[in-house]
C-alpha cells in the first residue's frame, strides 16, 4: 500500500486519539478505603536538578507503607505527573487532583505553589509547598491550607549565621560575611534576616548578585575575593549552585568557612570534584544518607523486592531523602487524622486536623522533633549543618534552631500583609 | 456537497462583502458557537476550567499577536511582557475599587501606551532587528514589574480580589468561562471584519512592502504605530482577563519570555495572518504536551508497563516537538491552513483536479 501524506496524516490522527483515554489512571483502588496525594512536579524544566530524586523518595516511601497494610486501614494512593513549571498545565493538574478526591497537593515549585495558593485556601486541599513557595505560609492562621512542613529561607539563614557564630566562639562582632545569590525572589529571600542580624550581632554584610541561570559567575567571586570575607553564603539553585562551587574554590576561597542552603547535593559535588568541594556547609533539614531505619526498611522491603521507583544507587542522596521525610510528614498526618476520626470522611479539611496536630514526630530518628500546630506551619525550625568531607556530608552540629523571633516577625509581617492586601 | 457553492448568486455588494458568504460555512460557525456557549452544560468542570478557559484567554492572546505578526508583518518577541502591563494594571486597579470594566480598558490603554512606545522602534528597523528591539522590551518590562512598587517585593504574588463584571460575579466557573468566551469572541470579531476594512487593507500594504505602501500613499509611519497601539490593547485587555478570570494571583516570572515565546508559536504553528489559526495554534501549544503526558500515562498503565517518571516525563516532549515539526513541514503556513486546503478539497467533492 502506497503510504501518502493523507493516509500518513489519517493514521497518526486515529493513533493520537485511541490513546486518549482519559480518566484511565487510578481506578484500581476505587473499593478500598484510600486517600489520594497528587504530586504533579516538575520534571523536565527549571526544578529538574531535585524533582526526580525528591519523587523517588516520596513514592518509595509511600510504597513502604502501603506494603505494610497502610494507615489504620487506607491505602495512600500518589498520583505522579510533570507540570513543567508551567501554569496552564499546573492548574490542570490541580483541577484533575480535585476531581479524584486528592485531599492533598505538592507542586514542588515556587511559581506553581504561588499560583495555587488562593484555589487551595479556597477548595481546603492541603497545600504541601516544602522547600518552595512563600515563606509566610508557615503563619496557619493566614494561611490554613498551605503547609510547608519544612524550614523556609529565612531559618535557613539563621540556622547558617548561627552556626557561623558558633564557629568563632559566638562573637561575629566586626566580621565580614558575603552573601553570593541568585538574582531572582528566591535569591534575594533571605536578605531582610540577614539584615537584621548583622544589626544584632555587629557583623558586616557584603551581597554580591549574580544574573540567573548562573551558569557563569566568574566576574563576582574575584570580587568576592577581594572583599576578605570571614564567611561565605551562597544561594542558588541547581546549576548556579554547582557554578558558585567551582568559582569559590577557583579563586581560593576557604572551603570550610562556605556554607549553603538545603540545595546542595552529592550528584552537585560530582559536578564540582568531589576533593574540591572538601569543607564546603549546607543546611541538613533530615538526616542524609543510608543510616536511617526508614532508608534501610526501604532498601530491604521496597527495593530489594524490585518495587522501587527508580535506581537504587539514588536511595539515600540527599533530595532522595527530602522526599522521604516530606512524605513522612504527610503519611504521619494521615495517621493523625484517622485518630481523631477514624472513619473520615477523606476530605481535604480531614487531612489539615491530622497535619496540623503532628507533634514531635522524628520519622524513627531521621527528622528533628517537628510539631506542626494550626498556628505553625514551619514545624518547629529545626535543622543542623553538615559538612562535605570528600565523600558524604558528615553533620557537625545536633539538631537546633535559631533566631526564630527575627524570622517570625518576618512571616507574621509578610503574612499580615498578605491578610491585609492580598500581596 | 459540502461548503456547496451552486445556487448562491449575489445580487448585491453587500451579499458578496459578507463574512461568510458561504451558507454551509455559516451553518457550521453557528453550530460550533452553540457548541461553545453550551459547553458549560455538557462539559465537565474539569475540562471546562482546565482546557476551556485558558483555551479561550490563549487564543485572544495569539489573535491580538496575529494582527501584528501576521497582519501587519511586525515581528514582536515581547508580547509576554505586553500582557503583563495589562495584567498588572488592572489588578491594581481592581484592588483600588475600580470596576473591572474599566480597569480592564485601562489595562489595555496602559500596555497600548507602552508597547508603542516600544513599537516605534519598528519605524526605523525591521525583521531581526526588530524582533531584538521587542526582545529588548520584554527584559526591560520584566525588570520594572520585578520592583516592589509593582509586584509588591520578593514574595511577588499579587491576589486578585473578588471580582465581578457587568453586574456579574466572576466567582463561579460557568460565570467564568462566558466572559472568557465573551472578550475573545469579540477579539475575534474584530480581526474578522478588520480585514474588509481601509485599516486592515492598509496593514496588508505595510506588511507586504513598507515602502512600496509609501509611495500608494499609505503612510507606514501611521499604520506601524497603530498595529503595535491596537495588538498591545488586545494584549492588555486579555492580560486582565488572564489575571482575573484564570491565574487569580499574578507574580512577575508568569509574563516572562517563555509566554512571549508560547503565544510566538500559536501564531506561527496556527497559521499567520489567519483568524482559525490563533485558536487552533493555541489548542495545541497548549494542550499536546497535557494530552501527550496523560495518554502516556495511561498507556503505560494499561498495558502495565513500568516506564521510569523521568523517561515517561520526557517522552511526551519529545513526541510534542516531533509533531510540531511534522506540522510545519506538512504544512509550513500552519494549522488554519491545513483546515483551508480540506475546505478547499470539499469545494469541489467528489470532483477533483487533476493530480500527478
Amino acid at each position: 500500500m502506497e503510504m501518502n501524506r493523507r493516509k500518513f496524516l489519517a493514521s497518526t490522527a486515529g493513533a493520537a486519539a485511541a490513546f486518549t483515554v482519559p480518566g484511565m489512571t487510578g481506578q484500581v483502588f476505587a473499593q478500598e478505603k484510600i486517600v489520594r496525594f497528587s504530586f504533579p512536579q516538575d520534571f523536565t524544566k527549571i526544578y529538574t536538578f531535585v524533582t526526580s530524586e525528591y519523587s523517588q523518595g516520596q513514592r518509595d516511601y509511600i510504597t513502604l507503607v502501603n506494603e505494610r497494610g497502610g494507615i489504620g486501614g487506607y491505602k495512600i494512593i500518589a498520583d505522579v505527573s510533570d507540570h513543567a513549571n508551567d501554569l496552564p498545565r499546573a492548574i490542570e493538574a490541580y483541577e484533575r487532583a480535585k476531581r479524584e478526591g486528592a485531599v492533598l497537593i505538592d507542586p514542588l515549585s515556587t511559581p506553581v505553589a504561588r499560583a495555587l495558593v488562593p484555589r487551595a485556601l479556597e477548595d481546603k486541599i492541603n497545600l504541601i509547598t516544602a522547600y518552595s513557595g512563600r515563606s509566610d505560609a508557615a503563619d496557619g492562621t493566614v494561611f490554613p491550607y498551605v503547609l510547608p512542613l519544612s524550614i523556609n529561607y529565612w531559618t535557613q539563614a539563621a540556622l547558617i549565621i548561627e552556626n557561623f557564630r558558633k564557629m568563632e566562639k559566638g562573637d561575629l562582632k566586626g566580621k565580614k560575611i558575603v552573601f553570593v545569590h541568585i538574582d531572582t525572589p528566591f535569591g534575594k529571600e533571605p536578605l531582610p534576616i540577614l539584615d537584621v542580624l548583622s544589626k544584632r550581632l555587629g557583623f558586616t554584610l557584603q551581597t554580591f548578585p549574580y544574573t540567573p541561570p548562573g551558569n557563569d559567575q566568574s566576574a563576582i567571586w574575584p570580587q568576592v575575593r577581594r572583599a576578605q570575607p570571614d564567611f561565605v553564603i551562597f544561594w542558588g539553585a541547581g546549576v548556579g549552585q554547582t557554578v558558585a562551587l567551582t568559582e569559590a574554590f577557583r579563586n581560593g576561597l576557604k572551603m570550610d568557612r562556605v556554607s549553603s542552603s538545603v540545595w546542595l547535593s552529592e550528584s552537585d559535588m560530582d559536578v564540582v570534584g568531589r576533593a574540591n568541594a572538601k569543607g564546603v556547609m549546607k543546611v541538613e533539614p533530615c538526616v542524609g544518607g543510608r543510616s536511617p531505619k526508614i532508608i534501610k526498611d526501604i532498601l530491604s522491603d521496597v527495593v530489594g523486592k524490585g518495587k522501587g521507583a527508580g535506581p537504587e544507587n539514588k536511595v539515600g542522596t540527599g533530595y532522595y531523602n527530602y522526599g522521604v521525610q516530606m512524605a513522612s510528614l504527610m503519611v504521619e498526618g494521615v495517621r493523625m487524622a484517622v485518630q481523631k476520626a477514624p472513619n473520615g470522611p477523606v476530605t481535604g479539611a480531614w487531612l489539615n486536623e491530622g497535619l496540623t496536630s503532628i507533634k514531635d514526630f522524628t520519622a524513627e530518628g531521621m527528622l528533628p522533633p517537628t510539631t506542626v500546630t494550626k498556628a505553625d506551619h514551619q514545624g518547629g525550625g529545626m535543622g543542623r549543618i553538615a559538612r562535605w568531607d570528600g565523600d558524604k556530608f558528615v553533620p557537625v552540629t545536633d539538631w537546633y534552631t535559631a533566631f526564630q523571633d527575627v524570622v517570625w516577625d518576618e512571616i507574621r509581617k509578610y503574612a499580615e500583609e498578605f491578610k491585609k492586601t492580598g500581596k | 456537497m459540502f461548503y456547496r457553492r451552486a445556487g448562491i448568486r449575489h445580487t448585491r455588494y453587500e451579499d458578496e462583502r459578507q463574512l461568510f458568504p458561504l451558507t454551509f460555512d455559516r451553518v457550521l460557525i453557528i453550530a460550533i458557537l452553540v457548541l461553545l456557549l453550551s459547553a458549560p452544560f455538557w462539559v465537565e468542570r474539569l475540562y471546562l476550567v482546565g482546557y476551556m478557559v485558558p483555551w479561550l484567554i490563549w487564543s485572544g492572546a495569539a489573535l491580538g499577536l496575529n494582527l501584528l505578526m501576521g497582519g501587519a508583518g511586525q515581528i514582536h518577541l515581547g508580547y509576554g511582557a505586553v500582557i503583563g502591563i495589562g495584567a498588572y494594571t488592572s489588578v491594581h486597579l481592581v484592588r483600588f475599587g475600580v470596576p473591572l470594566e474599566l480597569a480592564m480598558i485601562a489595562g489595555g490603554l496602559m500596555s497600548a501606551l507602552i508597547g508603542s512606545i516600544f513599537g516605534a522602534a519598528a519605524l526605523r528597523v525591521k525583521g531581526i532587528y526588530l524582533a531584538m528591539a521587542t526582545l529588548a522590551m520584554q527584559y526591560i518590562v520584566d525588570f520594572f514589574t520585578q520592583t516592589k512598587i509593582i509586584s509588591g517585593g520578593s514574595l511577588a504574588t499579587l491576589q486578585v480580589p473578588p471580582v465581578s463584571f457587568l453586574g456579574i460575579s466572576l466567582k463561579g466557573d460557568v460565570a467564568t468561562y462566558y466572559f472568557c468566551f465573551g472578550v475573545t469572541f469579540l477579539i475575534a470579531l474584530y480581526m474578522l471584519n478588520i480585514r474588509r476594512t481601509s485599516f486592515g487593507r492598509a496593514l496588508a500594504a505595510v506588511r507586504e512592502k513598507d515602502y512600496a505602501a509609501q509611495i500608494l500613499g499609505v503612510s507606514t509611519y501611521r499604520y506601524k504605530l497603530l498595529a503595535f497601539w491596537v495588538s498591545s490593547f488586545i494584549g492588555g485587555v486579555v492580560g486582565s482577563v488572564l489575571a482575573v478570570a484564570y491565574l487569580r494571583a499574578i507574580s512577575p516570572d508568569q509574563f516572562h519570555l517563555e509566554l512571549s515565546v508560547q503565544l510566538l508559536a500559536m501564531v506561527i504553528v496556527g497559521g499567520l495572518g489567519s483568524v482559525l489559526g490563533p485558536f487552533l495554534g493555541a489548542a495545541l501549544i497548549l494542550f499536546a504536551p497535557i494530552v501527550l503526558n496523560n495518554a502516556l500515562g495511561a498507556a503505560a498503565s494499561a498495558f502495565g508497563t513500568d516506564i521510569p517518571i523521568d523517561l515517561r516525563a520526557h517522552m511526551p516532549l519529545l513526541a510534542y516537538g516531533l509533531m510540531i515539526v511534522l506540522f510545519l513541514l506538512y504544512e509550513p503556513l500552519g494549522l488554519a491552513k491545513i483546515y483551508d486546503n480540506f475546505r478547499k478539497y470539499l469545494l469541489v467533492w467528489p470532483f477533483r483536479h487533476a493530480q500527478k
